[in-house]
């Protein structure tokens, strides 16, 4: 409700409303308020009472400049697009290296490494039930595993986003398997994908944790790691996709991802960090579901909120510091099982969604995604739903064409005072560790997601397929692409072989180095997990050790 | 054992001359205090030294629909596959007194079964706790800094329960305050009561859990002597509660004129309440040879006061 | 003589891999809604975890929510709760299980597949259903034992 525009000098334009509001009102009649998924109520029309344009240099401003709402660089999609970058991981590192080969043959210069879900586990592949192995990711416990899943994949040259969560151990293996091959941990790029421990307690349970306040130290280890050793990594991603999927509106997910940046940015200072560094390299991540307007103001309403953040808040003083670089992923909670082909025309109408807000890299689900393990061919088709819209659909030749709407610029102000109002619920709790850890977030989530769900049970939220246009279809779960049960159990035994050969003595050093490293105040641990799995210290055995040291991290869930 | 019933109430008598073995230990204090995570700590601890344990956690059930939704086990997850730890979670079931109608009778069945340390966590409601008083040999109540207003929320009566007052999330920036203050409300109270101790722990990290676990076995009682005496004493209470919801069922169940006229007579101003329950209850003894005897009532029938 | 009006009691819970509870959450929240007593874990129990808590806990039917690939283990579940004496317990499966791979799960003794797109109602009534008859079970169970 806030900055409504001015009375407007046009004559005659108070009579002409008038009388189309007249005239709406007599084809509609009685009208229940309709409302978008944030809560905010929409009208039937917008004009230039709604938004006039007058505050535009201090709230638009021009692509690249600052409060950066219609983009974060002057030429945006014009000059580069944004990059595709689709989650792959499944069997053994062979398996995934053969695929990576392909995706790198077809001209991708960023690629994704989504590990087993025995590693989000915390556990190496010779403790978990081998029929479960590499179903969902690839199995990688140690550097040996990792220089396989990376032969012949130039890293130096490649961006690579790994899902990987504290204690970074993913990105341990890479950086020893650069040291092997020569290569320079500077020219090493990429992202911390999932480093973003809030909200993994908040919303993903998917990840083992480490204790709350040991996360929160392994995370700031790992930040001063990579800004004083790997330079163009980036070891930040924070998060809103976990909590939007739990059911937070986009308003709310925008206010705990911004409230969280700010804990981990108020954490680097009280560190001593230098803010200007630290913040130049830190990225967003976020959902994107079909309300398509919604989601364009969100993520506008967004980057405006974190410029001001960035620069007035935390006193960053580089304008890189203030850019709001988000990778966005089409959400697959708007994917339905039924009727699965409508997927497609979901998943682009979350795609144009996301191009429309000017994001910096895209992940569209495969159709199939609600259902089952993409399969390649479903995979492809995801792709070229990128490459539809940009080169046919053509959604790149204007920057941030939906820029002026008067229901956009008013929805993106409308956005901003909700978002503003999440981040100062958050604050008033003492900041997002705090409200993370009082369980206030997940009650907020809790709520909405309850809401959501009985707008769709009662019918007032359609799901084609769902709750309505049914058709008569025997729902179908197609046959999951599962690994070869014989490569994988080689791969165990092998794994099994090379923990009996390598140094103990070594290994046992190196975790107690760790272990120690972790009771002290001023050692790095990132730097020991490093040191540690160069001696073909586990994936497995790092996490049981820190675990040990720094306690278990129960999910902070408000039942 | 919580379904009630012939063959629940079965079962307990021919447990009851097993029980009296285990120590139970109550943890109560205000929702968001840190309760299961400090019990799982707490549980983690007393494991150390070779205790068995089992936990019974009170959540409330929805007053609407009755169902609950029961998630200690979250925070307790550690335990899970210990056998040396047995969880029970229980719904409240509507009974008020942040217990469940039925707990004495699981904290037997559960001191029975062997178990050396009973942990049981009530629902956390704040204020109208006492009722732990009556079945744990300790009780502790949890607060943490930054509740509500400051210890408002533990006190008026659930403060003088407390054997051992525990300050969880001690490394908040209030929880000084909340020591300080807690102490000073102890200050006030009764000699007897100003030795109780405050802990400061900080449950997610175990800290100050080994505290406390000393300071809940300075409350065991040591002799046989006080064992029998506490054992005695609850045996007492139990048959009182148990002969109150007997009285209670009975009078419910009856319609016939003589209850009738009772409460005829109680409508016209005949009768108060009082002597309208003692008639009531003489009719019902007349009746049946298997009244046990009246020093067993639980007097706050005789005070027409709502049985639990 | 509370024994049929005592709320069903279910254990709503995870093995294997993954973490994604969404789908868990919503149900207890269901079943709660519906009057029945949820005990909720996280995810990531393990068999023989599953076995204890569904013995401590008493619960009458089993909701094991599976994302794509956790169902594969569902079989020595069943296994293990069969040797724990527990065939009266009903384990319900809710979430994604690949068309080939459902004959298996229902030869290994599971009650129902819930598929992404199952309503509130037909999950309740289902649970509800389950949960009586557990109950009936047992009490076959328990006089064959005692007589």
């Amino acid at each position: 409700m806030t900055r409504t525009a001015i009375q407007l000098p046009l004559p005659g334009f108070e009579q002409a409303q008038g009388e189309w509001r007249s005239q709406y009102s007599r084809q509609i009649g009685d009208e229940k308020p309709v409302r978008n998924r944030s809560g905010i109520e929409v009208q039937p029309l917008y004009s230039p009472r709604d938004w006039s344009g007058e505050r535009y240099l201090e709230d638009l401003g021009f692509p690249g400049q600052f409060p950066f709402t219609r983009g974060i660089y002057p030429s945006m999609h014009r000059g580069r697009t944004w990059t595709q970058r689709q989650l792959i991981g499944l069997g053994t590192p062979e398996d995934y290296n053969k695929r990576v080969r392909r995706i790198i043959d077809a001209g991708a210069t960023a690629i994704s490494l989504l590990p087993c879900c025995s590693g989000f586990r915390g556990i190496d592949c010779d403790e978990v039930e081998p029929v479960l192995l590499g179903t969902c990711g690839t199995v990688i416990n140690t550097t040996d595993h990792m220089d396989s899943a990376l032969d012949a994949v130039p890293i130096g040259e490649i961006s690579t986003a790994m899902n990987d969560p504290s204690p970074f151990t993913l990105l341990a293996f890479t950086l020893g398997v650069a040291r092997r091959r020569g290569i320079d941990w500077r020219s090493v790029t990429g992202t911390s994908n999932q480093s973003d421990y809030i909200s993994h307690f908040i919303a993903n349970h998917q990840f083992y944790r480490l204790s709350l306040p040991g996360s929160r130290r392994v995370l700031l280890d790992h930040i001063e790691f990579c800004r004083r050793h790997v330079p163009n990594w980036n070891p930040v991603s924070v998060v809103g996709q976990h909590m939007q999927q739990a059911g937070a509106t986009p308003a709310e997910t925008m206010g705990f991802t911004l409230s969280t940046a700010i804990q981990y940015a108020d954490d680097c200072i009280a560190r001593g960090m230098d803010v200007d560094d630290v913040l130049r390299r830190f990225t967003f991540f976020f959902d994107i579901s079909i309300s398509l307007f919604e989601e364009v103001a969100k993520f506008r309403a967004g980057r405006r909120i974190w410029a001001r953040i960035a620069r007035d808040r935390l006193g960053a003083k580089d304008p890189a510091c203030w850019r709001f670089k988000f990778h966005g992923q089409t959400s697959g909670v708007d994917l339905t099982q039924q009727q699965p082909l409508n997927n497609v025309a979901r998943v682009s109408i979350q795609a144009i969604a996301g191009i429309l807000s000017g994001l910096q890299s895209l992940h569209t689900d495969a159709y199939d995604e609600a259902i089952a393990c993409p399969s390649e061919e479903t995979a492809r088709i995801a792709v070229a739903t990128q490459n539809i819209l940009r080169d046919e659909a053509r959604l790149c030749d204007v920057i941030d064409p939906l820029g002026g709407s008067y229901y956009v610029e008013r929805l993106t102000d409308q956005m901003e005072a909700e978002i503003e109002s999440v981040i100062a619920r958050i604050d008033a709790a003492g900041g997002m560790y705090k409200a993370a850890e009082a369980g206030l977030v997940q009650t907020m989530i809790g709520e909405s997601a309850l809401a959501f769900q009985e707008q769709v049970d009662s019918g007032e939220c359609k799901i084609i397929g769902v709750n309505c246009y049914q058709i008569d279809e025997d729902p179908t779960v197609p046959p999951a692409e599962r690994p070869n049960a014989d490569a994988m159990n080689r791969h165990v035994e092998r794994f099994k072989a090379f923990k009996r050969e390598r140094s103990q003595e070594q290994v046992a050093r190196a975790l107690d180095t760790l272990a120690r490293a972790a009771n002290s105040k001023d050692e790095n641990i990132f730097e020991k997990v490093v040191d540690a799995t160069e001696v073909g210290v586990t994936h497995g055995e790092v996490v049981s050790c820190l675990r040990r040291e720094l306690g278990f991290g129960h999910p902070l869930i408000v039942a | 054992m919580e379904a009630g019933g012939a063959a629940a109430s079965r079962l307990h008598r021919g447990l009851l001359p097993s029980t009296g073995a285990a120590l139970t230990i109550g943890f109560t204090g205000p929702p968001g205090a840190g309760k299961s995570t400090l019990i799982d700590a707490f549980v983690a601890e007393l494991r150390k030294s070779g205790r068995t344990v089992a936990i019974a956690a009170v959540d409330p059930s929805s007053p609407l629909s009755g169902g609950a939704v029961l998630g200690d086990r979250v925070r307790m997850g550690r335990h899970t596959e210990d056998t040396g730890v047995f969880i029970r979670s229980i719904a409240s079931r509507g009974h008020l007194g942040g217990l469940s109608e039925s707990i004495q009778q699981i904290a037997d069945v559960l001191d029975a079964g062997g178990r050396d340390v009973i942990v049981i966590e009530t629902v956390g409601a704040g204020q109208s706790e006492v009722e732990i008083v009556e079945v744990a040999d300790v009780r502790i109540v949890v607060n943490a800094p930054g509740l509500g207003d400051d210890v408002q929320a533990i006190k008026a009566g659930i403060l003088e329960i407390a054997n051992i007052l525990v300050v969880n999330k001690a490394d908040l920036p209030l929880a000084a305050r909340t020591v300080r203050q807690l102490r000073s409300m102890l200050s006030l109270r009764r000699e007897s009561d100003r030795d109780v101790p405050v802990i400061e722990t900080v449950a997610s990290s175990g800290q100050g859990v080994d505290e406390l676990l000393r300071a809940v076995l300075k409350l065991v009682p040591r002799t046989p002597a006080e064992r029998e005496a506490r054992r005695r004493a609850r045996l007492h209470r139990l048959v009182a509660e148990a002969a109150a919801a007997e009285v209670r069922g009975r009078i419910m169940g009856r319609t016939d004129q003589a209850v009738l006229d009772a409460l005829r007579q109680v409508e016209a101003g005949e009768l108060s309440a009082d002597e309208a329950a003692r008639a009531v209850l003489k009719l019902c003894r007349d009746e049946c040879d298997r009244v046990p005897p009246l020093a067993a009532y639980d007097t706050r029938v005789e005070r027409n006061e709502p049985v639990t | 003589m509370m024994m049929a009006d005592a709320p069903i009691r279910v254990l709503v819970t995870k093995i294997g891999l993954d973490g994604h509870d969404r789908g868990s959450r919503i149900v207890a929240a269901y079943l709660r809604d519906a009057g029945m007593e949820v005990i909720y874990t996280p995810p990531w129990q393990t068999i023989a975890g599953v076995v204890k808590l569904a013995m401590e806990e008493d619960v009458e039917v089993i909701g094991v929510s599976s994302l794509a690939t956790d169902h594969l283990i569902i079989p020595k579940l069943m296994e293990a709760l069969r040797d724990a004496g527990l065939r009266h317990v009903h384990v319900i499966v809710g979430g994604i299980v690949p068309d080939e791979e459902k004959a298996a799960l229902l030869a290994a003794g599971v009650s129902r597949i819930f598929g992404p797109g199952s309503g509130r109602d037909e999950i309740v009534e289902s649970v509800a259903m389950l949960g009586q008859q557990s109950r009936s079970e047992r009490v076959d169970e328990f006089s064959e034992t005692t007589l």
